[in-house]
């Protein structure tokens, strides 16, 4: 096969691939008005704040996982809403960015609807 | 006695094309990129994480394959040169330069899906950083992302279609090349230097 026609192969199977991914752009839609109606209110604030980092089931990600294990990191739940409000190593503060309420709420979803 | 002519300054039928086509084709790239924008924005995220590979997750691959990318990008852009006679070595263009060119081009357009793919469908549109701050970092990323892909598709229709000006493969080219470049600045070199502490590089 000459390097032309390699190139060229390249070129069809990318252009294919992209394809592909526009495809699943519009195919993997989230389901996000039925979930944002019947989830917790700690659940939307996650998802906004925290799934970045933590991963939208709390499987971890950039930040360590939550799911699961965040019971037994913090015993006390006052101790999570510290790290949470104050920050800690790459963990930003979110202190003026989440209300003491949301933080809260936020904490308890991660200790009950994630698994602790 | 006959006054002289003034030529008028006409536009030649050719010319006039010209201008219609290269108009049609920058459009198009603009479409695109307006196109990804709106998605980006009226899509609600998922937040998912689809793909890793052999990375820590997620955003160490992407981090890495638009590094891959831009690597590409510069060789393809110093490749193009030669193309142009703007670079001299090696003095002999090899038959197979033009070919060369074409596939570093590929690859790196082919490494910048699954990294697209995951801003668009899981991130989305965004103007603040991760903890909610406003982030002109991520503002900017999140437009020139979108210009990239219009950038591109504009460059890839001044190669295909003919009788465009010499100037519009070229100006193509550089604007593929810096919206790319702008986008690694904002992502992967920003992940390099700046990110938060004790996170994995790979």
């Amino acid at each position: 096969m000459g390097f032309k026609r390699f190139v060229n192969l390249m070129e069809i199977a990318v252009a294919v691939v992209a394809l592909g991914f526009v495809v699943m752009l519009f195919a993997n839609q989230p389901d996000g008005e039925s979930e944002a109606s019947e989830s917790p209110p700690g659940a939307t604030i996650f998802s906004a704040s925290c799934a970045g980092c933590h991963g939208a089931d709390g499987g971890g990600g950039i930040g360590p996982k939550l799911a699961g294990e965040v019971v037994d990191d913090f015993p006390d739940a006052a101790d999570e809403i510290a790290v949470v409000t104050n920050g800690r190593r790459g963990m930003p503060s979110f202190d003026g960015r989440l209300t003491p309420r949301e933080i809260e709420q936020v904490v308890e979803y991660t200790r009950t609807a994630l698994g602790g | 006695m006959v006054a002289p002519t003034v030529p008028h300054e006409t536009t030649s039928p050719t010319a006039k094309g010209a201008t219609a086509r290269i108009l049609a084709v920058f459009l198009a790239g603009a479409a695109v990129a307006v196109l990804l924008g709106v998605y980006a924005n009226e899509h609600t995220p998922t937040k998912d994480k689809p793909y890793a590979l052999f990375f820590t997750d997620t955003i160490q691959l992407k981090v890495w394959f638009a590094s891959a990318a831009v690597v590409l990008a510069v060789v393809q852009v110093l490749l193009g040169m030669r193309l142009y006679g703007r670079l001299r070595w090696p003095k002999q263009s090899p038959a197979w330069l033009g070919d060369a060119h074409r596939l570093v081009g590929i690859v790196a357009f082919g490494l910048t899906l699954p990294v697209a793919y995951h801003c668009l469908w899981a991130l989305g549109f965004q103007s603040t950083d991760m903890t909610g701050a406003s982030s002109t970092r991520v503002l900017v990323h999140s437009i020139v992302g979108c210009c990239f892909y219009g950038a591109f598709v504009t460059k890839v229709l001044c190669v295909r279609v003919k009788g465009l000006p010499g100037w519009a493969i070229p100006v193509a080219g550089g604007l593929v090349f810096g919206a790319l470049v702008l986008v690694f600045v904002t992502s992967s070199l920003w992940w390099f230097v700046d990110r938060p502490a004790g996170l994995p590089l790979f």
